[in-house]
């Protein structure tokens, strides 16, 4: 087997990868001289004296990576020792987890004082007695269904990735590994499913999420959230339709180097793992940030907004004020209903088993 | 509480068998048997979901037949059936409910649905709770003979005209003849063309065969109202005479109801074995035709397609025979998307046909019915059920639609082979 | 508590199981049906054989208007039947526990196909179930409590598939044990009875004759 010409590829590739990574870094903060610390840099000097010193070079292999030869056959075998795997440990310490940690913590303490501030946006005309249909029951079941595996799947995570410095101190070690160990098989089993979802959303999403003339203009104009005047939008805005690309592409960096680290079998070496988990985790805090965001307009943010997904139907109040464009066209089209008829279409009225009367047209 | 609804409830406790109990434990509240039913489908009312039609019963099962019930009621938890439930669930029962049977064929457990909701109707009508026209065509049909109000008065006039036109001799309460013919009301007052049609195949075919003028009507108001001594009194007439008569078959008209209530139905409601076989017009003629008694001419070049009625192909088993005797007078027979044993319900069997308060919703739904002649393009209809004949004609003129709706057996009397020709 | 988990409840827990379901299906049998009296123009038996296997087999309806609970039926039950019988520590409990026969696992990727069909079945059933308006209706608590309570055992089968911690594997267990205690009580029962009810509603067609 030709292993030394898989391996040298292997090595360009892989620092392609630390260039793509040190990018990746970058959009998050930019770090100081992340891959060169003095702290590795530096060599004791007492080293000089000790006559080992020069096998422990090698060993280390430090100044480049070079490869052995091993009777072991198998990924890395030739490796002794990756000097690389301590800077990634050093990268995941000390850089990753603080820095990820209270980004997440500022996003969700600024949507508070957002909260505080601005209140709930309310439906300035308040709600009408017409509705619009603006999601099929197919489309709420896969919007809740990538949801739910979502939340699992980032809670899961969050633990195994903030689980040191936040629950041990509480729980103690002995505690924690138990909930380390659960998080990581549930999130290594759930994590697949992503995938399926993702692709379910993707297919019946992605036409509405073109962006469109009049998207930019929303933007320029702060979305309608901040300040009070409303922007025209269509059926999803521009920060939906961005939130929709984000989920996608970062979602799939997500998802493909996730594949690796559940599944070794893709004859990828150490490196290789390392760069999955650094892009894994930054791509998924980004994710999670912008779906809190998500989250505290469905909830709280915003008066009405969720109802489409609940219910299927939304109020055309609401519709009016926050995707113009798509209401008024939808309303031309003579698709607007009235309250009575969706609550019979949804049969509200008999929440309880027997109750109720039949309608007849 | 009245006594009538103590009654009724009675009735309906006497209706939970095996059956019953099985299918409300099988149930998982799937939902699948809405997509089955044209009552959800062309309204899309979750109220009109086959199971959810029966949830007095299923009140009435879980209180008194399962743990939680039972613990509930010994502690007073709980809710037990109330006459409100009959209340409100008599229109879901009666007017969004053909009986057709649709639901029952796709039910991942294999719920017979439509068994649960014949069977329910019989509580409903003990405790009075039943629509108004069914009411009445079940009396008329007890104290008259027909629902329609049809004498044999009517009959004898209806079969003096059939004798002038084709010029033959109506065999009218001729002991010791091979079959006795019923006639459903329907077909007396608006197709005695059927009469006629079965007088000539009859006369070509060679077959002994007698009407009775004690019992000629083929239709049972007591099946689709649920009442079973109603139904058991009607069938037992039919019985009484084909037995004084020493007949050896009876045969079941062009009338899907009054098949299931003849042929299935009919012993289990007098408990007993008829000592005479039951056989549809359209297995008769199917198996003329195979003996070669059936002599048909030609074929028609214009293209039509069969409305299966549910009663006799879906709830009856006739399914074949149908397909064969069309074939061989049609040379274009095109089958709908979903046919035979899977066909939509023309919307007024079950009773819903004498039901005046639910025409609305009969015609609403009939949009099925119109979906699948739009789509399949054929503006000829051959069906073999007087009542979805009428229910078809209406809904066809209602829409607008030049489709032709005729009847298999008149069908196949049009091809007989002339007499002339014969000899 | 580990070792009462382990130990009687177990035992309980499946003494309930296994008599309340016999229980439950002799109070049905017990009803019983009257004989049919009508001529047969098929044999009972044969119809209610074939509609037994026949309904695994979606009519047009179901797999075109009902296609979302049929696949995600069919993922679910399938992956979860696959998991119950064939997921390699389930085979050495029932071996070491109940039958002391032993089968051959499945290998692990199969494993895992199994437990991602099953997740995305019984999600997607559930979640069907609470948006859609019929399913919603038709829904009652027990139709909640009972896929919960699946999905909580299967969620923590899952999660202590490390197999290397015992407080994961006695949670799995104490919930499996409710499940098989709740079990006859309710419509996870229909596991049985639909071979009751299919059989039913096929004796009848069969004996019209049709092939339901």
């Amino acid at each position: 087997m030709a292993k030394s010409i898989f391996l040298q590829s292997d090595n360009r590739k892989m620092h392609a990868g630390w260039l793509l990574l040190l990018l990746l870094c970058f959009i998050v903060q930019p770090f100081d001289s992340f891959a060169n610390t003095s702290e590795s840099r530096g060599i004791p000097s007492a080293a000089v004296l000790n006559p080992a010193a020069e096998l422990w070079r090698d060993v280390r292999q430090r100044e480049q990576l070079t490869n052995g030869t091993s009777q072991v056959k198998g990924v890395d075998s030739g490796v002794l020792i990756n000097a690389y795997g301590d800077q990634w440990r050093k990268f995941r310490m000390q850089q990753l987890i603080p820095v990820g940690g209270y980004l997440l913590l500022g996003i969700v303490i600024g949507l508070a004082l957002f909260y505080l501030i601005r209140g709930k946006v309310a439906i300035e005309g308040g709600e009408s007695d017409k509705k619009l249909l603006r999601y099929t029951s197919y489309e709420q079941l896969i919007h809740w269904f990538i949801a739910s595996i979502f939340l699992f799947l980032a809670i899961s995570g969050l633990i195994i990735l903030f689980g040191r410095p936040v629950l041990i101190p509480i729980m103690g070690k002995e505690a924690f590994s138990v909930i380390a160990s659960a998080c990581k098989e549930g999130h290594n089993l759930m994590g697949p499913l992503f995938l399926v979802a993702l692709i379910l959303i993707f297919i019946k999403f992605v036409r509405r999420n073109i962006y469109q003339k009049g998207d930019l203009s929303w933007l320029l104009r702060g979305g309608g959230i901040i300040g009070k005047k409303h922007v025209p939008s269509n059926f999803f805005n521009m920060g939906e339709k961005t939130m929709f690309w984000m989920l996608v592409l970062v979602g799939s960096v997500i998802i493909a180097s996730g594949f690796v680290l559940i599944f070794p079998v893709f004859g990828l070496g150490r490196e290789w793992m390392e760069l999955a988990h650094v892009g894994h985790a930054i791509g998924a805090i980004l994710v999670i940030g912008v779906i809190i965001g998500h989250i505290y307009i469905g909830t709280i943010g915003m008066e009405g907004a969720i109802e489409g997904m609940k219910t299927g139907y939304c109020d055309l109040n609401w519709a009016k004020e926050h995707h113009d464009l798509w209401a008024t066209k939808a309303e031309q089209q003579g698709e607007v209903i009235s309250n009575d008829k969706v609550s019979r279409l949804r049969d509200v009225s008999s929440a309880q088993s027997l109750g109720g009367h039949v309608q007849e047209e | 509480m009245s006594e009538k609804f103590e009654q009724g409830v009675q009735a309906l406790r006497q209706q939970i068998d095996a059956r019953i109990s099985s299918y409300f434990s099988s149930c998982v509240h799937c939902g699948l048997c809405a997509e089955a039913c044209l009552f959800y489908t062309e309204t899309n009312n979750p109220r009109f979901t086959p199971i959810h039609k029966l949830e007095p019963m299923k009140k009435l099962w879980r209180r008194e037949y399962t743990f939680w019930g039972k613990l509930g009621a010994a502690f007073g938890l709980g809710q037990s059936l109330t006459e409100d439930d009959f209340a409100e669930w008599e229109t879901l029962v009666y007017d969004s409910c053909t009986l057709c049977g649709r639901c029952s064929m796709i039910c991942p457990v294999g719920n017979d649905i439509t068994y649960m909701i014949r069977k329910q109707r019989e509580g409903f009508s003990v405790a009075g709770y039943a629509p108004d026209g069914m009411k009445e065509a079940t009396r008329r049909a007890l104290k008259i003979g027909s629902p329609m109000g049809v004498t044999y008065k009517t009959l004898k006039a209806a079969l003096a005209h059939v004798e002038k036109d084709t010029g033959m001799t109506i065999p009218v309460d001729k002991q010791g003849a091979d079959y006795m013919t019923l006639f459903s009301s329907m077909e007396i007052v608006n197709f005695p063309e059927y009469i006629e049609s079965i007088a000539r195949i009859f006369d070509a075919a060679g077959v002994s065969w007698t009407i009775s003028s004690k019992a000629f009507e083929a239709t049972n108001s007591g099946i689709q109202i649920g009442n079973k001594e109603a139904a058991a009194e009607l069938v037992n007439r039919v019985v009484i005479a084909a037995e004084k008569l020493g007949i050896k078959t009876v045969i079941s008209p062009e009338c899907g109801h009054a098949y299931t209530a003849i042929r299935w139905e009919g012993p289990n409601l007098i408990g007993r074995k008829y000592p005479f076989e039951v056989i549809h017009i359209l297995e008769l003629l199917d198996q003329l035709k195979k003996e070669g008694r059936l002599q048909l001419e030609y074929k028609d070049s214009i293209p039509m397609t069969l409305h299966d009625p549910c009663q006799i192909v879906r709830r009856g088993g006739v399914v074949k025979q149908p397909r064969d005797l069309l074939n061989s007078v049609a040379e274009h027979f095109t089958e709908m998307k979903d046919h035979g044993v899977m066909n939509w319900c023309c919307g007024g069997g079950g009773g819903v046909s004498a039901n005046e308060r639910a025409e609305p919703l009969r015609l609403q739904v009939f949009n099925r019915k119109k979906s699948q002649l739009d789509e399949l393009g054929v503006n000829t209809l051959v069906t073999a059920c007087a009542n979805c004949r009428i229910i078809l004609e209406e809904g066809l003129e209602h829409n607008e639609m030049d489709t032709e709706v005729i009847s298999l057996t008149e069908l196949i009397a049009d091809h007989l082979v002339k007499d002339e020709s014969n000899a | 508590m580990g070792q009462f988990i382990d130990g009687p409840l177990w035992t309980f827990s499946l003494s309930v199981f296994v008599l309340g379901v016999i229980w439950r299906v002799v109070t049905i049998l017990i009803a019983g049906n009257r004989s049919d009296l009508a001529t047969a123009k098929g044999s009972a038996g044969k119809g209610a054989i074939r509609t037994v296997f026949s309904r695994f087999v979606p009519e047009r309806t179901v797999a075109t208007r009902g296609r979302i609970q049929l696949i995600a039926g069919y993922l679910f039950h399938l992956g979860l039947l696959a998991l119950l019988f064939f997921a390699k520590p389930h085979v050495d409990f029932i071996a070491e526990r109940i039958t002391g026969l032993s089968w051959s696992a499945m290998p692990h990727w199969a494993f895992i196909v199994s437990a991602e069909a099953a997740f995305i079945g019984l999600i997607l059933l559930w979640l069907h179930r609470v948006l859609n308006p019929v399913t919603r209706l038709l829904s009652d608590l027990d139709d909640h409590v009972g896929s919960i309570l699946v999905f909580l055992v299967m969620l923590t089968g899952c999660l202590a598939l490390a197999q290397a911690f015992e407080p994961l594997r006695l949670i799995h267990l104490l919930l499996a044990e409710l499940l098989l205690i709740y079990f006859p009580f309710s419509k996870l029962m229909h596991a049985f009875t639909f071979v009751m009810s299919r059989g039913y509603t096929g004796a009848t067609m069969g004996r019209k004759g049709i092939n339901a």
